[in-house]
C-alpha cells in the first residue's frame, strides 16, 4: 500500500477540522434554541409569578456553576496557572463592561411595565452573559467531544430557565409568549458565534485553551454571583434557593 | 514515634491559626467589611468544595458516592440548624441569629476536616514518607481555611486570637485521621468519597443558604460577585498547585 501523498493528509485535516466547527456550530446552535422553550410557562400565566423567576435564576446559577465546575476541573489538570489568568480576565472584563454601560447595580427582574430603555440595558446584558457561555462550549469542545457535549447539554438546559427569566420581564413589557420565544433565543445568537470563533482559535493555538477556559469560567462564576443569585434570595426564599441551586449544580457535577 | 506524630499534627494545626492573621491589621468593622468577608468566606469554601469532589469522583466508582456524601451533607446542616433554632445558645458571649451562623461554621469547618485528613493520609499512603511531605502539605492547604473561618467569626466581634483558636481547632480533626488512614489505606480508602462528598455538600450549602445571602444584604452585589469570583479560583488553583 503506498502512503497517501502530502496534499491528501492536508485535506483529510482540514476535513475533520471543518467537521468539527460544524459539530460546535450545531451544538452551540441547539443551545441558543432552547432558549425558546423558556416562554412556555407564559401559555399558562400572563404575569409570571415571582417564585417561579426566583427558581428559574437558581436552576440557571447551579447549572452555569456547574458548567465553571467542569471547565476549571479541565484547566487545572493542564495549567493552573493560565487558568488563573485567564479567570482574571474573565472577571475583570465582564465587571468592567457591566461598570461602563451602568449595569451593575440594574435590577434584572421587574416584571412590572417597564420603560423602552429598560428594554435595551437587559438586552445588553443578555448579550454579555451569552458571550462567556459560547467560549465555554467552544472550549469544551477543543479540550473533548465528550466535554462539550456535556457543556453544551448544560448550558442548554440552563438556556430554558433564563429563558423564562427574560420572557417573564418582556411579558410586563406586553410582549406575548410566541414573539418573547423568539426574542430570548435572538438575544443569546452571539453564543454560536463565540462557540464557533472560540473553537477556531483554539484549533489554531492549543496553548491558549487553559486561558480561554479561564476566561470561561471567571466569567461564569461573576455573572451567576451578579446577576442569578442576588435577586433570588428575595423572590423564592434562602432555602429554596439554596436547595434548588445545589441541585441543578450537582447534576452537572455528577453527570 | 508518637512524640514526632503529635508534634506534626501540632504543627499543622497551628498553620489554619494562620488564617486569622490578615485580620489583626483590620480597622473597624462596618457592614460592608461583614459583607465582604462573608464573600471571602463563600468563594474559599466554594473553592474548596470543589476540589474535594473532583478528588471524590476521580476515585473508582467515586461518583455516586460523591454525590450520596454530598446530600447527605447538606441533611446534616439542615438537622444542625433545626437543633440549633430551638435553643437561645450563644457562641463567644453572641447571641441569636449570629451565634448560630458562627457555630454551624466552626462545626462545618471541623467535620471538613475529618474527611480532608481522611483524603491526605490516602494520598500518601505507600507513596511518600509520611513525616514532611505530608505535615507540609496539610498545613499550607490549612490557612486559607482559617481564613475563611475569621472572615466569619471576627466581624460579629470575636477577637482575633479567638478566631485563630477556633480555626486551629477546626484542623485538629486532621491530622488525628490522617495518620490512621495513612497507616491502613486498603481500610479507609473506600470511605473516601463518602466523606469528601458529606464534606463539600456541607461546605457548598453553607455557603448558598448562610452566607451568600447575608453578603448580599451587606455589600452591593457587584462587589460580592467580584469577590467571590477570584477567592473560588485562587482557592481552586491555590490547593491544586500545593
Amino acid at each position: 500500500v503506498a502512503a497517501p501523498a502530502h496534499g491528501d493528509l492536508r485535506l483529510a485535516g482540514v476535513l475533520a477540522l471543518l467537521n468539527q466547527t460544524l459539530t460546535v456550530l450545531l451544538y452551540a446552535s441547539l443551545a441558543v434554541g432552547a432558549a425558546a422553550f423558556g416562554a412556555a410557562p407564559l401559555l399558562f400565566r400572563r404575569v409570571l409569578p415571582v417564585t417561579w423567576i426566583g427558581w428559574a435564576n437558581a436552576t440557571a446559577a447551579g447549572l452555569m456553576l456547574g458548567v465553571a465546575y467542569l471547565l476549571m476541573t479541565a484547566a487545572l489538570a493542564a495549567t493552573p496557572a493560565g487558568l488563573a489568568l485567564g479567570a482574571v480576565a474573565g472577571i475583570g472584563f465582564i465587571a468592567l463592561a457591566h461598570r461602563a454601560a451602568g449595569l451593575a447595580d440594574l435590577d434584572l427582574n421587574r416584571l412590572d411595565p417597564t420603560p423602552p430603555e429598560y428594554g435595551y440595558q437587559v438586552l445588553l446584558v443578555t448579550v454579555l452573559h451569552a458571550a462567556p457561555e459560547g467560549m465555554a462550549i467552544g472550549g469544551a469542545m477543543a479540550v473533548s467531544p465528550a466535554l462539550g457535549l456535556s457543556t453544551a447539554v448544560a448550558l442548554a438546559v440552563h438556556n430554558v430557565p433564563e429563558g423564562t427569566v427574560l420572557a417573564g420581564v418582556l411579558a410586563g413589557r406586553g410582549v406575548r409568549a410566541g414573539r418573547a420565544a423568539a426574542l430570548a433565543v435572538a438575544a443569546k445568537l452571539n453564543q454560536v458565534l463565540l462557540a464557533v470563533a472560540t473553537y477556531a482559535v483554539v484549533s489554531a493555538a492549543p496553548a491558549a485553551l487553559p486561558v480561554v477556559l479561564g476566561v470561561a469560567v471567571g466569567a461564569l462564576v461573576y455573572l451567576v454571583m451578579a446577576e442569578l443569585l442576588p435577586e433570588s434570595y428575595r423572590q423564592a426564599g434562602r432555602r429554596a434557593i439554596a436547595l434548588t441551586t445545589m441541585a441543578a449544580m450537582a447534576v452537572v457535577v455528577l453527570r | 514515634v508518637t512524640v514526632q506524630v503529635a508534634w506534626y499534627a501540632l504543627l499543622t494545626a497551628l498553620a489554619t491559626g494562620l488564617g486569622a492573621l490578615p485580620f489583626a491589621f483590620a480597622r473597624s468593622v462596618s457592614g460592608r467589611v461583614v459583607g465582604l468577608a462573608g464573600a471571602v468566606a463563600s468563594g474559599l469554601m466554594l473553592g474548596a468544595s470543589f476540589g474535594l469532589v473532583a478528588e471524590g469522583a476521580a476515585r473508582p466508582g467515586g461518583r455516586l458516592a460523591t454525590g450520596v456524601g454530598a446530600a447527605l451533607g447538606v441533611l446534616f446542616i439542615l438537622a444542625a440548624e433545626r437543633g440549633l433554632r430551638g435553643r437561645a445558645g450563644a457562641f463567644e458571649a453572641i447571641r441569636g441569629a449570629g451565634a448560630r451562623r458562627m457555630l454551624l461554621m466552626v462545626a462545618v469547618m471541623t467535620v471538613h476536616s475529618f474527611a480532608e485528613g481522611v483524603a491526605l493520609g490516602v494520598a500518601f499512603g505507600g507513596t511518600a514518607p509520611l513525616a514532611v511531605a505530608i505535615t507540609v502539605a496539610i498545613a499550607v492547604h490549612n490557612v486559607p481555611e482559617g481564613l475563611a473561618i475569621t472572615a466569619v467569626l471576627y466581624p460579629r466581634g470575636v477577637s482575633v486570637w479567638r478566631c485563630a483558636w477556633w480555626s486551629v481547632f477546626s484542623s485538629l480533626p486532621q491530622p488525628l485521621m490522617a495518620v490512621p488512614a495513612y497507616l491502613f489505606v486498603e481500610a479507609f480508602a473506600p470511605a473516601l468519597p463518602w466523606g469528601l462528598g458529606f464534606a463539600a455538600g456541607a461546605m457548598a450549602f453553607m455557603v448558598f443558604d448562610e452566607l451568600l445571602p447575608e453578603a448580599y444584604g451587606d455589600a452591593r452585589r457587584a462587589v460580592v460577585a467580584g469577590v467571590v469570583s477570584v477567592t473560588l479560583v485562587a482557592m481552586a488553583v491555590f490547593q491544586r498547585v500545593l
